[in-house]
């Protein structure tokens, strides 16, 4: 095995086995099949047009690194044209951001992009830390994912940027897509496989160019080409759906190794199933599908990949689940008929477990702007905003 | 009502449901006797068959709409798969219970039923044919102990080699794909692969068989946990777009052309559906009249393993190469049924909500049928394919050796069975 030659070029030892299909490369080649596999996805989704300015949501991580250097790289390869300016966050996690940062400094010097710095305390008042301190350290994910979510497009607003990137990988995606699956929310399974999310109403479009880029080849990436990134899972971590889904991913990938891009070919198949969605598959018309709702996708980016959602979420939703069949039962009685008709319809059996947005039957949700911060939401109050008036009140007491 | 509260205050843990006796089971965290326990599972049971009953209603011409199938009979006919595991053995049961207390009642019986296990013993892989031999012998075997069980209904023994067209007619594609595929040096290399293709394996030769039988629907013992397990499981071998043909009840996909002349469309149903698997492990304790179910069932009364005969049951993982994609949702599942057994439905149930495409509409039938994948049946999604190939470039597909079995299949199998048929 160790004599074995690179498969690509035949001439080179290989020293790479790539997890996604067990091809043996040497390190060129491995570097140089990555980078075009992320160059085929940008001009196949046709992600950036010619002169667009690009923030590349950082985080001083794997993935947001290797975002980084292969953008610029194919920039100047390609001739893409993009200006690229990295948009960190830092939520006010001390000993979480405080290195994470450095690292992202040093990545703005070392692609030599400019680098802005977007901090909770001067868009909510509130940083992450204060937040533990009010509400624990159960449910926080909720507050960090949804403030992060807008933190990032208000900063590529601050920027003039209407296009973020940022580093999902396909595991991300795997994982997303198992998750909705297990929590029956089918209205984010149609929109957490799409790689572009958002469209001209909204003010900011993401997209994900690394959306079929294993995670582990983004490591052997970022080893190889000696990236400079800081590894370190946020401290404040979520358990229940996502976690379960990610520990079932690295099973199956175990198991076998395409596994990752078969969930997420999975995915996006069911997402044009999805009752109310566009049966077509085509890439553009996919854009068009995302649109019209919602920015809301798991676009976190945190070590542990924003949950949204507290910790017992599994138990929560559980209990929610089982009440739901006890009232069932109870109303059979009444109001038979009724009942069944509801049934069969599959009306309002499921729970919003969340949050967030009305989360069944996938329903086109209306598109507004939250009256206090302007912010897109189809809510008349954003979800930030709300979150926002919770801690304030929590925080009006406690001064008392 | 008022006659069982005054029983109340004698026992010490009252059955919630008759309040009469004294509960010494767990139901979805209440405390239940045996009786409600055996009845709670047959009414879920019964609410199923009187769906799959309304939709094969006998003699009522081409009854309501487009998805009864069928040829007209004087009966209902059905097929149920059996596998020898828990699930099947239960469904079998309580079939045998429906219609018996049926005919107590001095009605006719409501459905014939024609019971096939197929033979995955004879594996599509390597063993040769005098292993199978002795292994369709002690198929044979447990099947006559069933046959005394069961009298009213026909039981046979089909094995996995045979033909899934059901008709013997010469010009057939599938045949070839499957005859390509067992021949020894293309066999699927790794145990994921043999799984995945197996199962898909039996569910056409099943269908088939259906078809064959005139039954107007085939019976699946899958329990709510087993539906969870194939979601995800298939999701993860890339069949998303199969999604809701594969874990909803309604009509069997339209057969490839390639399968002999039109065949009724059968209708697929999980008639228990909405009972967790440990739920019927539990039954199937419980039923010791005239003798214990459990003695019929050679799968291990472990909480896994819905009867495809893979699941390895809950042991250490000593090697995740020898596991299959279904091995590692089984043990999955396992774990979260027992905690949270209502998201675990909850996952079936909104599976089934996805539309079903490929083949819904009449129009589309045709075109379906030319489209379905022609190793497990199901719907091949071209456009999907069109589109993955363009966003992954080709050249990801063809490092794996486009030459040879799977080059000959390209564009003929959906992509959850190129990956299995890759590796």
């Amino acid at each position: 095995m160790a004599r074995a030659l690179c498969a690509n070029c035949k001439t080179e030892r290989a020293v790479i086995k790539r997890p996604k299909n067990h091809a043996k490369l040497c390190k060129g080649c491995f570097i140089q099949v990555f980078e075009d596999e992320v160059h085929h996805t940008i001009t196949s989704s046709q992600l950036f047009h010619p002169g667009e300015k690009i923030a590349i949501g950082a985080s001083g991580g794997k993935d947001s690194t290797v975002l980084a250097s292969v953008l610029k790289t194919l920039n100047e390869r390609h001739g893409y044209g993009l200006e690229l300016v990295l948009l960190s966050i830092d939520e006010g996690i001390k000993g979480y951001r405080d290195d994470s940062l450095e690292t992202v400094r040093r990545n703005a010097v070392q692609y030599d992009m400019p680098l802005k710095i977007v901090g909770y305390d001067e868009l909510y008042g509130w940083t992450m830390d204060q937040v533990v301190e009010t509400i624990g350290k159960k449910g926080n994910c909720t507050y960090c994912g949804v403030f992060r979510r807008q933190a990032l497009d208000r900063g590529a607003k601050m920027l003039g940027i209407k296009h973020v990137v940022t580093g999902h990988n396909a595991d991300d995606v795997a994982e997303t897509v198992l998750m909705n699956l297990l929590r029956g929310d089918l209205a984010r399974l149609s929109r957490s496989t799409s790689i572009v999310t958002g469209d001209s109403r909204s003010e900011v479009k993401r997209s994900k160019p690394l959306k079929y880029s294993y995670e582990k080849e983004i490591v052997l990436y970022a080893h190889h080409k000696k990236l400079d990134y800081f590894s370190t899972e946020c401290i404040y971590s979520p358990e229940a759906f996502r976690g379960s889904a990610r520990a079932l991913v690295k099973q199956l990938e175990r198991v076998r190794p395409t596994a990752i891009l078969d969930i997420v070919r999975s995915g996006e198949d069911a997402a044009r199933l999805v009752p109310g969605e566009e049966p077509s598959s085509c890439a553009c018309l996919g854009q068009k599908a995302a649109a019209g709702v919602v920015v809301d996708d798991d676009v976190g980016g945190c070590g542990s990949q924003s949950g949204r959602t507290p910790g017992g979420e599994m138990a929560a939703m559980d209990k929610q689940l089982r009440d739901n069949e006890a009232h069932e039962g109870l109303e059979i009685d009444v109001t038979k008929t009724m009942a069944k008709g509801a049934v069969a319809r599959g009306e309002k059996r499921d729970v919003p477990i969340r949050t967030g947005n009305a989360s069944k039957g996938a329903p086109r949700q209306v598109l507004g702007n939250c009256k206090r911060c302007g912010y897109m939401s189809s809510q008349e109050i954003c979800q930030a905003c709300m979150l926002l008036e919770g801690l304030n009140k929590n925080r009006a007491k406690i001064q008392i | 009502m008022t006659e069982s509260k005054s029983n109340q205050a004698a026992l010490t843990r009252p059955c919630v449901k008759c309040r009469a006796q004294e509960a010494t089971l767990d139901s979805r965290s209440q405390p239940v006797c045996r009786d409600c326990f055996v009845k709670f599972i047959s009414t879920k049971f019964i609410k199923q068959i009187d769906i799959l009953g309304k939709k094969t209603r006998p003699a009522a011409g081409p009854s309501s709409g487009s998805s009864s199938g069928g040829p007209p009979t004087l009966t209902r006919r059905y097929l149920l798969g059996l596998s020898f595991g828990v699930s099947s053995t239960v469904l079998l049961h309580v079939l045998s219970e429906n219609l018996e207390s049926q005919l107590a009642k001095g009605r006719t019986a409501p459905f014939d039923l024609i019971v096939v296990h197929v033979d995955a013993s004879s594996s599509l892989s390597r063993e040769g044919a005098d292993n199978s031999e002795a292994a369709a012998a002690a198929a044979e075997a447990v099947l006559n102990r069933y046959r005394a069980r069961y009298p009213r209904f026909t039981f046979h023994n089909v094995p996995l080699s045979s033909s899934s067209s059901s008709t013997q007619s010469g010009n057939d594609s599938s045949e070839d794909a499957l005859s390509l595929l067992s021949s020894s040096t293309t066999a699927p290399p790794t145990a994921a692969s043999q799984s995945d293709l197996r199962a898909h394996r039996i569910r056409r030769i099943l269908l088939a068989s259906a078809a064959r039988h005139n039954c107007q629907a085939l019976l699946l013992g899958h329990s709510t946990t087993a539906l969870a397990e194939l979601t995800l499981a298939e999701a993860a071998k890339g069949r998303g777009f199969a999604l809701p043909w594969l874990v909803g009840d309604g009509p069997a996909p339209p057969a490839p052309p390639s399968s002999g002349p039109q065949q009724p469309q059968v209708l697929v149903h999980h008639p228990l559906r909405e009972a967790l698997r440990k739920e019927l492990v539990t039954y199937a304790s419980l039923i010791t009249d005239p003798s214990p179910l459990t003695d019929l069932i050679s799968e291990p009364m472990r909480p896994g393993g819905d009867g495809t005969g893979s699941a390895e049951g809950t042991t250490t993982v000593v090697s995740y190469r020898d596991l299959s994609i279904e091995d590692v949702m089984t043990r999955y599942f396992a774990e979260v049924e027992a905690s949270y057994p209502s998201v675990v439905a909850n996952v079936a149930r909104t599976a089934g909500k996805l539309v079903r495409r490929g083949g819904s509409g009449r129009d589309e039938e045709a075109a379906a049928a030319a489209a379905a994948c022609e190793l497990c049946g199901m719907p091949r999604d071209e456009d999907g394919d069109k589109r993955w190939r363009g966003e992954l470039g080709i050249q990801e597909e063809g490092e794996q050796g486009t030459e040879g079995f799977a080059g000959q299949l390209r564009g003929r199998l959906c992509y959850g069975c190129e990956r299995s048929v890759g590796g």
